[in-house]
């Protein structure tokens, strides 16, 4: 009865099969493979990449300086958002105006916004040093060290996906009741009571979403980095993926990147997995 | 606890804008229990809105046992309110609930233990203490927001805003009985908002019914029963609603024509359309020699009542009779109204003498 359903199917699936399951099989055959720029072609030397992996420095480094740049732009994004979104939560003047005003910068080309950064962040030609310096800050090595550079990275994408939290967040405040705010005000709660005992618990799952979904989208950062630094000075700002692209599309070692690229979603899935169930546990308080 | 003085209140959204509520002047007993009754809109909401301080009036002022309270903060009036759906901190246990008031307030731990522990106790609250608060049923959240009420000491009133809405049937009996030992046991003046007429009547001494914004009538569920001030309260209160069938002056009576309903008057009376009212329970059936003539159109149950629809002419008259009564659908039949029964009521107001 009713075969032809699956005739229905067979589009959506056809597309899955191409672009997720057959790239992740091939990805995986390959990265048992010597495939480089020299000898193109599948042939089979075992877990020699994964061996080879496992003693790359460069690589690890890669890995753990893009969780400190995830987790720490998360975290301020999350503040800045938090903050800002309470700002025009309520009446104040033109707050219109401000809502579409924060969302600027979302809505830019991440690429031109870091050109545009670069920029601003030149040590001789741009703006900012001689603001600093007329402020007796004095001028910063932005892109020429690597501490500085760490932090451009950072400035830029927390300036960037900001706006992203702010919109979730804003969403999830103008969603509350108003009766516990109410509630509280008769219980005699000043503003930082309420907050913390009112508005924080209720945007309890609604934190947990923004902040995982800005998560999953930081440990692909690349661009930003391409751009603004292209992973310097050294191997200061460089991230996983832009490792991977190097090793992958500039050396050629197609063997051996699949290796990283593999090893690099078997991390995340697995860290993404257990900080969303921790978040969970710590901030989603109305689970009965 | 406090008496609750509303003076020359009155409130609109913006300047200029229509009443929301209209002037009016109130003195609400301690420890007494009121009602405001009406449909949405009626304004009874901005009323209780403006006793908590969560509203400031336009005109007017609100006085706690003679301390003008107009301008104080919601947290220092020292009120409670129970809204509609029921209000607790989800991320808090029970006791945190309960003792958040005084936790705001700046009270020593010890103090706060045992005040909420006297108020769980009293509540039937004690094994929840330690539970999360957001685990509990509707009825008993409604419970805990009560209790943060409580456990003040000093709590002036505790205005509750349709707190029975949500509430299962057979748990709204309960809660409205705990309501009732509350109010004897702690002599805390409460005020109940709400459109239901039965809760009014049974929680309340005092009824105030309001309509568009005004006070329309306040005064006992008897006093609004057997007197009702307007056509609307005679209306809106009862079950069924008052029967009113328009009538005329003739010399010294006011007689409904064709009917034997008259009620005698002395001097001259407001201009205006004439009706006479009487309660569907006051009036009787007989199958002869009653005031008014008519047919049974349909008969109904409320409880153990019988309710009978009496169609005369263009107007149905209700009588609500314990028990069955030898009525049959399509048959005639007559009504009949003791005479001290009767009201008059001129342009929808009751006529103070009649």
């Amino acid at each position: 009865m009713y075969r032809q359903k699956y005739i229905f199917l067979l589009p959506g699936l056809l597309v899955l099969v191409a672009i997720i399951l057959f790239p992740l099989l091939f990805t995986i055959r390959v990265s048992f493979s010597s495939w480089d720029v020299y000898n193109p072609g599948l042939n089979w030397i075992g877990g020699e990449n994964y061996a080879r992996l496992w003693e790359d420095a460069r690589y690890w480094e890669a890995l753990t300086r893009l969780s400190v740049l995830t987790v720490g732009t998360v975290l301020l994004q999350y503040t800045l958002g938090f903050a800002l979104a309470l700002l025009v939560w309520r009446d104040i003047a033109a707050r219109r105006f401000f809502r579409v005003l924060f969302l600027v910068p979302m809505m830019t080309t991440p690429v031109v916004m870091s050109v545009i950064w670069r920029t601003i962040f030149h040590e001789s030609l741009g703006p900012l040093n001689p603001i600093l310096d007329a402020i007796g800050i004095g001028a910063q090595p932005w892109l020429s060290q690597a501490g500085h550079a760490f932090a451009a990275v950072m400035i830029v994408e927390v300036w960037q996906w900001t706006p992203f939290m702010f919109l979730l967040l804003l969403a999830g405040l103008l969603s509350l009741p108003n009766e516990p705010f109410l509630a509280a005000r008769i219980d005699g709660a000043g503003p930082i009571r309420t907050f913390l005992s009112v508005t924080f618990p209720m945007m309890g799952a609604i934190s947990v979403g923004a902040i995982l979904i800005r998560l999953i989208e930081a440990s692909k950062l690349m661009e930003t980095v391409y751009v603004l630094t292209s992973g310097g000075p050294g191997t200061s700002t460089e991230t996983t993926s832009y490792y991977i692209y190097i090793r992958g599309m500039r050396d050629f070692q197609i063997g051996y990147s699949a290796s990283l690229s593999l090893t690099y979603l078997i991390v995340m899935s697995v860290a993404l997995t257990l900080i969303a169930k921790a978040l969970i546990r710590l901030m989603v308080k109305d689970r009965t | 606890m406090a008496e609750i003085i509303l003076e020359n209140l009155a409130h609109a959204y913006a300047p200029g804008a229509p009443y929301a509520l209209k002037p009016l002047h109130m003195t609400w007993r301690n420890g007494g229990t009121y009602a405001l009754l009406g449909p949405s809109g009626c304004g009874k909401s901005t009323m209780l809105n403006i006793i908590s301080g969560l509203l400031r009036p336009s005109e007017g002022r609100v006085l706690f046992d003679g301390q003008d309270v107009t301008a104080l903060d919601t947290g220092k009036r020292n009120v409670a309110q129970v809204f509609q759906v029921p209000v607790i901190y989800k991320s808090m246990t029970v006791g945190e609930n309960l003792g958040f008031p005084l936790v705001c307030r700046g009270a020593s731990p010890q103090k706060i233990k045992a005040r909420v522990e006297t108020v769980a106790e009293r509540l039937g609250l004690t094994q929840w203490l330690k539970r999360p608060a957001n685990a509990l049923t509707a009825d008993m959240k409604q419970l805990v927001s009560l209790g943060r009420g409580l456990v003040r000491e000093d709590v002036a009133a505790i205005l509750l805003d349709e707190p029975l809405t949500v509430i299962d049937p057979q748990l709204k009996f309960d809660l409205r009985r705990i309501l009732k030992e509350i109010n004897e046991e702690f002599r805390v003046t409460m005020v109940l908002v709400t459109h239901d007429q039965t809760e009014a009547l049974t929680f309340a001494e005092e009824i105030v019914v309001m309509n568009h914004g005004e006070v329309v009538q306040m005064g006992s569920p008897t006093e609004l029963f057997e007197r009702p001030a307007t056509e609307h309260v005679g209306w809106f209160i009862g079950s069924p609603a008052m029967n009113f069938l328009p009538a005329l002056r003739e010399a010294d009576r006011i007689v409904v024509p064709g009917t034997g309903l008259s009620v005698p008057v002395t001097g001259p009376l407001p201009q205006g359309e004439l009706k006479i009212g009487f309660r569907p329970e006051h009036a009787t059936l007989a199958p002869t020699g009653g005031h008014i003539e008519g047919r049974v159109a349909r008969i109904w149950f409320e409880g153990s009542d019988e309710v009978i629809g009496i169609d005369r002419g263009a107007h149905r008259v209700k009588v609500r009779a314990s028990g069955t009564s030898p009525a049959r659908t399509g048959e005639p039949v007559t009504v009949s109204v003791p005479g001290d029964r009767l009201s008059v009521f001129v342009n929808g107001k009751r006529l103070s003498s009649g």
